[in-house]
């Protein structure tokens, strides 16, 4: 059985998607390495897929592993930072 | 005593100063850091920041938690980033420090700033004076493959 999870998206991964978010199913115990394949699958462009493998995904308090569960509905996905 | 924030508005280095202030205090660093008009070569005319506004507010004041435990905890400490459009010579972040001895807060006022640009979840998309856009490449976050 499968959940959906909605991905926001930032920095460079808006371009092209206006929406600003990204629906995909994982496993109902899904980690974020299943997250992370979904992912991989339902980006359309190779630098989009590029850049996630650099990527991170996050809740609203804290940055995941992979090894982690996806604890919420909606997680974050977050490319290289350069703030400043 | 610490301030952290994320805004949309014009930052205000006095408000930084005002917060990073105690009678006990005989040091106060400042840091504003701003658009500049070029970057590897190309004219910039702008640049938009996007950013995680909770996840920031919470990495930021991991940061500056960290800054007193190193630095003393009677530190005053002030983190505040921009959001949006920024056009060249607009402050993007300010950092400020305030200390018993300018020695700590000297450091401390860097640590926050080195420590927000490889940790905080801030991208920023620069505008040429060409037309063209690019969002800037930087420190991943990923702790695994």
């Amino acid at each position: 059985m499968n959940r959906s999870i909605n991905v926001r998206l930032f920095g460079a991964f808006r371009q092209g998607n206006p929406e600003s978010s990204l629906t995909v199913e994982i496993p109902e115990q899904g980690r974020v390495a299943d997250l992370r394949r979904a992912m991989d699958a339902a980006l359309e462009s190779e630098n989009a897929r590029s850049l996630l493998k650099a990527s991170a995904f996050a809740t609203d308090s804290a940055v995941l592993d992979d090894r982690d569960p996806v604890p919420e509905q909606e997680v974050s996905i977050l490319p290289p930072v350069c703030g400043g | 005593m610490i301030h952290v924030d994320i805004t949309e508005s014009e930052l205000d280095p006095l408000a930084a100063l005002d917060h990073c202030s105690s009678d006990a205090h005989g040091a106060a660093d400042l840091f504003v850091g701003r658009v500049r008009n070029i970057n590897d070569g190309r004219s910039v005319t702008a640049v938009s920041y996007d950013l995680h506004p909770q996840l920031c507010r919470s990495i930021f004041g991991e940061i500056c938690h960290e800054a007193l435990e190193q630095w003393g905890k009677d530190l005053h400490v002030y983190l505040v980033h921009r959001q949006g459009r920024l056009q060249v010579g607009e402050a993007s972040v300010i950092s400020a420090v305030s200390s018993g001895h300018r020695d700590d807060s000297f450091k401390a006022c860097r640590f926050l700033v080195e420590q927000m640009k490889v940790r905080a979840p801030i991208w920023k998309q620069e505008h040429y004076t060409d037309g063209d856009s690019e969002w800037i490449k930087g420190h991943a976050l990923r702790s695994s493959d």
